[in-house]
């Protein structure tokens, strides 16, 4: 069996098993079959739109997107990490080896918590769902991140229930909004590492 | 600063008085309205991200297409519904290791709904009922389609047409009938050798009917 020959019909989903794992683990060292895979895909795929297709029916892209909602649990959001990338928060640096401990919690946690941040007209708005009771004794602290300058705190929030939280103050051109856990009143400055961030 | 598309008939201190049901629904009206300019590799690396709106998004712009082709080649609509779904979910789980260099996204996930698709119905063996005939193509009649839509269909259709008879059949088989080369050749008569030489020509000559890279199928805002 000559490998090369089966790059038109593994892109058409057309070998059998056997054939097909055998041709994946040549793709693997065959540089010009990966390329004229490449370019056979997309050809076979092309077939998919000469079908005519009736609209799935409603539940299908509801279905799929409460499953991919409950399944999303041990991911930590990059734009967490960018926060320590970005050398925000200075206070924070201090309580950046509990902080680690504190985000692989949160990434095997098995709730999934959704962010969702308006901002207009300067206005910030920032609604959380799945977000779990911040602990006794402590506080969720939103705050509002100019480009260049220190974190300004911009509201207090329980968590435990979905929540929209109306930042207060003004949110500059490319600030970025943040939130950290506090001692319960909130703080004037941040002083853990956020669990959530965002660029505006 | 207007960071979201904002709908100018709707004065900011109002949006701030909204009820949190109400305002939930704007942010998603908003942000769609957002990811509706975004490429479709974009959006892929978003949902790497855990954005469920960036997936929401693709599936709004290849769901129906994907349910079409699951629906070409299983036949049932419960099993389509069931591979659409089981290839988004994978869309999902494995988008972080989608590599934008080695193809475009819509392939990506087409491929995946196709593969689906076809492992099902082997698995179902619907078609050893069957015989080698495909299911004729469903009607167009009573469905709404949009232009876009409409316009690559007519598209490959026309493609396909121009092939000799003999490749596309063997494409047609394979790609809607889920139908292996070596049971092609076995159920055609013909050696595998001629299946396998029919389906790269044939699909090598689509590819060149097509077009070249620059004008193959790709999604566009209509924005």
């Amino acid at each position: 069996m000559d490998l090369h020959d089966l790059t038109a019909a593994y892109a058409l989903d057309a070998l059998d098993p056997d054939e097909a794992e055998a041709y994946e683990r040549h793709l693997g060292q065959c540089e010009e079959c990966r390329e004229q895979l490449a370019e056979l895909s997309g050809t076979a795929t092309a077939l998919a739109f000469a079908t005519v297709a009736p609209a799935p029916p409603a539940r299908l892209r509801e279905s799929i997107l409460a499953a991919a909602a409950a399944e999303r649990t041990n991911v930590v959001p990059l734009l967490r990490r960018r926060w320590v990338a970005r050398g925000l928060a200075v206070a924070a640096a201090a309580a950046a080896c509990i902080v680690v401990g504190v985000i692989v919690s949160l990434g095997k946690s098995t709730q999934t918590t959704a962010y969702s941040l308006v901002v207009r007209n300067g206005h910030a708005t920032l609604n959380i769902s799945g977000l779990s009771a911040a602990p006794s004794g402590k506080t969720y602290e939103a705050w509002v991140i100019p480009a260049s300058g220190k974190a300004q705190p911009a509201g207090l929030f329980a968590g435990g229930a979905p929540a929209t939280v109306h930042l207060t103050g003004t949110v500059p051109p490319h600030a970025t909004v943040a939130v950290t856990v506090e001692r319960a009143g909130g703080v004037q400055h941040p002083t853990t590492e956020p669990i959530y961030s965002a660029p505006t | 600063m207007n960071a979201v598309g904002a709908d100018s008939s709707e004065p900011p201190d109002r949006f701030d008085s909204l009820e949190p049901a109400v305002l939930g629904e704007r942010i998603s009206d908003a942000v769609s309205r957002q990811l509706a300019h975004l490429s479709d590799e974009a959006l892929v690396a978003l949902a790497a991200r855990s954005e469920q709106t960036a997936l929401a998004e693709l599936y709004d712009r290849y769901g129906r297409t994907a349910y079409g082709l699951a629906l070409r080649v299983l036949r049932d609509q419960a099993l389509a519904e069931d591979a659409v779904q089981e290839a988004f979910l994978t869309v999902w789980r494995t988008a972080s290791r989608f590599v934008p260099e080695r193809g475009k996204a819509s392939t990506w996930i087409l491929t995946l709904v196709h593969r689906r698709a076809v492992y099902t119905v082997r698995r179902e063996q619907r078609r050893r009922t069957d015989s080698l005939e495909l299911a004729a193509e469903p009607s167009v009649e009573g469905v709404e389609e949009d232009a876009w839509l409409r316009l690559q269909r007519e598209r490959v259709q026309a493609a396909l047409r121009l092939l000799p008879d003999a490749q596309r059949e063997a494409l047609e088989l394979a790609y809607y009938g889920g139908f292996s080369q070596s049971e092609l050749a076995e159920r055609l008569g013909q050696p595998l050798g001629t299946i396998k030489s029919r389906m790269f020509t044939g699909l090598s000559r689509l590819r060149e009917q097509l077009g070249e890279p620059g004008t193959e199928i790709s999604w566009t805002s209509t924005t």
